[in-house]
């Protein structure tokens, strides 16, 4: 019996450790084995070629190299809420397939409850053969991990049309040590953060466009005079709770900072775009300081709510004419929204777009991991899994199918050509959230991306220009900070409590205020966490030739 | 007979309603706000706030969730299914081994308890967990999966088995054998009368579980149509709250999302049941819980 309880109290202990160390650290991509050994390159089997293919595919040269003899049943694991009619769509989807590829697929979705821990849920079980995967679901560390099949030489021998629809540069991008674990769509967009802004009190007190420091200024106080009981931002912390800002009213800063990303790199880190890999700082620049003095100088003038540190972000606020601009977060896609918006409301007011590439001349469009397609490590058909996806990119009607539904049920097209779905529609516009499918050469158009091509347009001749020629730097790269974790949560709590009402400009001395601030976060360990991100950045930098 | 407070128990009275009182206050007010928000126009929670009395009244939040009532309506039949039918077999499980193991002539009891107790200590995590219904099972998609892993706790198993011992003493259960009576008839005839307070409690805990969860089908749905009514409605948040953000990354287009009002008028269609619910079985279940305590 004593025996007994000195192995209870035993074991007690141990699940303890046990649990303690479950809780530090988070990172599920470690929970993969490295799974089955099996390679991912069959290619000397199915060399011998079937002949029951032969009828169908003649006029597909790649597909007729792969044996479809046997049914495959694959399934389709993307993000977001499935729509009414999935049954429908994959029912009309799989025909097809059938007909092609002996291969059915079957979505299978996420929903938005949970995603992250039900995403990675779903590659321990395997339960998957496709997968939407993005560089906000951690794609760098998954396909590092061992989580995706490589697909370099499925993609040379049995898909060469899609390899040639993506592009040879797009599919390195995706590359995580030398192996290609995705192919992104076909699809650029540019996502540049910017300014959104009221265009119709612009004309109405003749203020100048916010195309930099001062003239924002002058901006917002030309209205702020004119109408003293409009709001001008409705700032608050919640759009900024990453490592590079902490409150909302400084991404205005980004309009004077040709930097490889919009806020800077984390940990109060930068470098200019043009010299990725070499990093310098910003905290304890002086260039901070007078940053801090101008939020402070805009905090007395009542830019924002003296609240706006406890306020809850409101998303419908421009919409609602609470706030007269919204310098966080926008992108062309959100201005082409307020302006639809703007337009319901009927009230006369007018929505305008600057982003801030457009002065600092960086601009580039979405990595290439931003929305893309991987194949599950335990899939048993990787080959015929990749020629699924080129069948549902690279066919017309089968791109149009996947994305838009059935013409006529789910959609109909204008007299002007463009898409527009029926009422109450059950299968939206990319109901299935394939944004990984996209196909730029056979999207059908709604009349919102006329507005939104004109601004592509403007951003890409500028990305152009760049010395990465359009290249998104910074969102390729994918940290790992277990060696850090402590470090890096303190520093978040040190902005969260100090850096954000520095940059609310809702402190009495920002001198003092910013000497405290940069106190407590040395304190907070910043330098090893500075340390164990600038190598691992520098090496993502070399790996990549940005330099 | 009466008897006569002194003046120390009208203080102490005093001040234990207070404190009553004011922890109601703050309990109700909360719910009091989201009813009168959810008959608020949206226009003025955004404006002016919130507040305890509705302004600008109008019931079309409620309009627009019954518009298209088939969805939250089959949620509600489902959630119902799942209570139903988890709260039943629960019972009938739990009640029968708590039966079993609180028998003395059973050599094996504490062996099993602490199996059972052991459980509670040490879970396998969310990881195997998972792995065992979706990959063993393969009960991913059923409907199975999201009543199943609820039906027994050991902390149920226990409580009931605490109660089984307390309210039945042994001798009728033994008298009840020498008259020849075999284990079904002493359960059903002699141990199930007694066991009123103890069925409700655990029933309404049982029965809470099933009403409030939504995990099991965040988890294990493939298919809207078996979602249970939290889940339905919590995932109706969080998509709104996705949307905003993945629009910030991608140019996904900004779809309708449920306005603020909206928001509230859902909560009171999910949580109405409940508070009607409530009352009826709150004596039980004060009284259940207090009977397992003091025999414990």
């Amino acid at each position: 019996m004593k025996n007994g309880k000195k192995l209870l109290s035993l074991l007690l202990a141990g699940s303890m450790a046990v649990s303690l160390a479950a809780c530090g650290s988070d990172d599920s991509a470690s929970t993969y084995a490295p799974a089955d050994t099996t390679p991912a390159d069959t290619t000397t089997e199915v060399a011998a070629t079937d002949t029951s293919a032969e009828e169908e595919t003649t006029e597909a040269p790649a597909a007729a190299e792969l044996d479809t003899s046997e049914r495959v049943d694959l399934v389709f694991y993307v993000m977001g809420d499935a729509p009414a009619d999935e049954q429908v769509v994959e029912d009309a989807i799989n025909e097809k397939l059938l007909e092609k590829l002996n291969a059915t697929v079957d979505f299978q979705f996420s929903t938005w409850t949970d995603f992250q821990q039900k995403y990675s849920l779903e590659l321990t079980s395997g339960g998957a053969d496709l997968i939407y995967v993005a560089n906000w679901l951690n794609y760098g560390q998954l396909a590092a991990s061992g989580a995706f099949v490589e697909l370099d030489d499925i993609l040379n021998t049995y898909t060469p049309e899609l390899r040639d629809l993506v592009g040879e540069e797009n599919l390195n991008m995706c590359s995580v040590n030398g192996s290609i674990y995705a192919v992104p769509n076909a699809s650029p967009e540019y996502v540049s953060s910017g300014i959104k802004y009221r265009e119709d009190l612009r004309k109405q007190f003749d203020l100048p466009v916010p195309d930099s420091i001062e003239h924002m200024e002058e901006y917002f106080l030309g209205i702020k005079e004119n109408m003293p009981n409009q709001g001008i931002l409705t700032s608050t912390t919640e759009e900024s709770t990453g490592f590079q800002v902490a409150f909302d009213a400084a991404w205005c800063l980004g309009i004077k900072h040709p930097w490889v990303a919009a806020n800077g790199l984390p940990y109060g880190l930068a470098a200019m775009y043009d010299t990725p890999n070499q990093v310098f700082d910003y905290w304890f620049s002086d260039e901070f300081v007078e940053d801090m003095n101008l939020m402070k100088k805009w905090a007395d003038y009542g830019f924002w709510s003296k609240s706006a540190l406890s306020d809850s972000n409101n998303s419908d606020s421009y919409k609602n004419g609470l706030c007269v601009a919204e310098p966080q977060g926008q992108n062309p896609a959100k201005y082409i929204t307020s302006v639809s918006d703007f337009e319901k409301a009927g009230e006369g007011w007018e929505s305008a777009y600057l982003a801030y590439g457009e002065v600092t001349g960086i601009i580039y469009p979405a990595h290439a991991t931003q929305n893309a397609t991987a194949v599950v490590r335990g899939c048993k058909n990787p080959e015929r899994a990749l020629a699924v996806v080129q069948y549902l990119m690279c066919d017309e009607e089968m791109n149009k199918l996947v994305q838009c539904g059935i013409e006529g049920t789910h959609y109909t097209i204008n007299d002007e050509g463009f898409y527009e779905a029926v009422e109450d529609t059950k299968f939206g516009y990319e109901g299935f959230s394939t944004w990984n499918l996209r196909n730029d050469q056979y999207k059908l158009f709604t009349e919102n991306d006329v507005l939104k091509n004109e601004i592509f347009d403007k951003l890409m001749k500028i990305g152009e220009k760049t010395k990465f020629l359009n290249t998104d730097i910074y969102s390729g790269f994918t940290e790992n900070f277990d060696d850090y974790a402590a470090e890096r949560t303190a520093v978040s709590n040190v902005m969260r409590q100090y850096l954000a009402p520095l940059q609310a400009g809702l402190v009495d001395d920002v001198d003092a205020a910013v000497a405290e601030f940069r106190d407590k976060v040395t304190a907070a360990g910043l330098e090893k966490v500075r340390e164990g991100f600038t190598a691992q950045w520098e090496a993502y930098c070399d790996e990549y030739g940005y330099k | 007979m009466k008897i006569k407070k002194g003046p120390s128990t009208i203080i102490f009275n005093i001040i234990a309603y207070t404190l009553l009182a004011l922890g109601a206050i703050v309990c109700v007010i909360p719910f009091l706000m989201i009813l009168s928000g959810s008959f608020t126009d949206n226009h003025t929670i955004l404006t002016q706030g919130y507040s305890l009395l509705p302004r600008d009244i109008t019931v079309s939040a409620y309009k627009t969730i019954f518009k298209a009532p088939q969805d939250i309506l089959h949620a509600y039949k489902m959630t119902i299914f799942y209570t139903g039918l988890g709260t039943f077999l629960g019972l009938m499980m739990i009640t029968l081994t708590a039966y079993v193991i609180s028998r003395k002539e059973f050599k094996y009891r504490n062996n099993i308890s602490f199996l059972i107790y052991f459980t509670s200590i040490f879970g396998g995590g969310t990881i195997p967990w998972y792995l065992m219904y979706s990959s063993v099972l393969g009960l991913k998609g059923s409907t199975i999966a999201i009543w199943f892993p609820a039906l027994m706790s050991p902390f149920l198993v226990i409580l009931m088995r605490t109660f089984i011992v307390g309210s039945v003493p042994d001798a009728i259960t033994e008298s009840a054998k020498i008259d020849g009576a075999g284990h079904v008839t002493i359960f059903l005839r002699i141990v199930m009368p007694v066991l009123g307070p103890g069925l409700a409690t655990i029933g309404l805990f049982l029965a809470l579980g099933y009403w409030n969860d939504w995990y099991r089908s965040s988890m294990f749905s493939t298919d809207s149509s078996t979602w249970e009514l939290q889940f339905y409605l919590y995932d109706l948040l969080n998509a709104s709250t996705a949307i905003k953000q993945m629009s910030q990354n991608s140019g996904m287009a900004t779809v309708e999302l449920p306005t603020q009002s909206v928001k509230l008028a859902m909560a009171v269609v999910a949580t109405g049941p409940v508070l009607a619910f409530y009352p009826f079985v709150q004596k039980y279940f004060v009284s259940g819980i207090t009977v397992g305590a003091v025999k414990g």
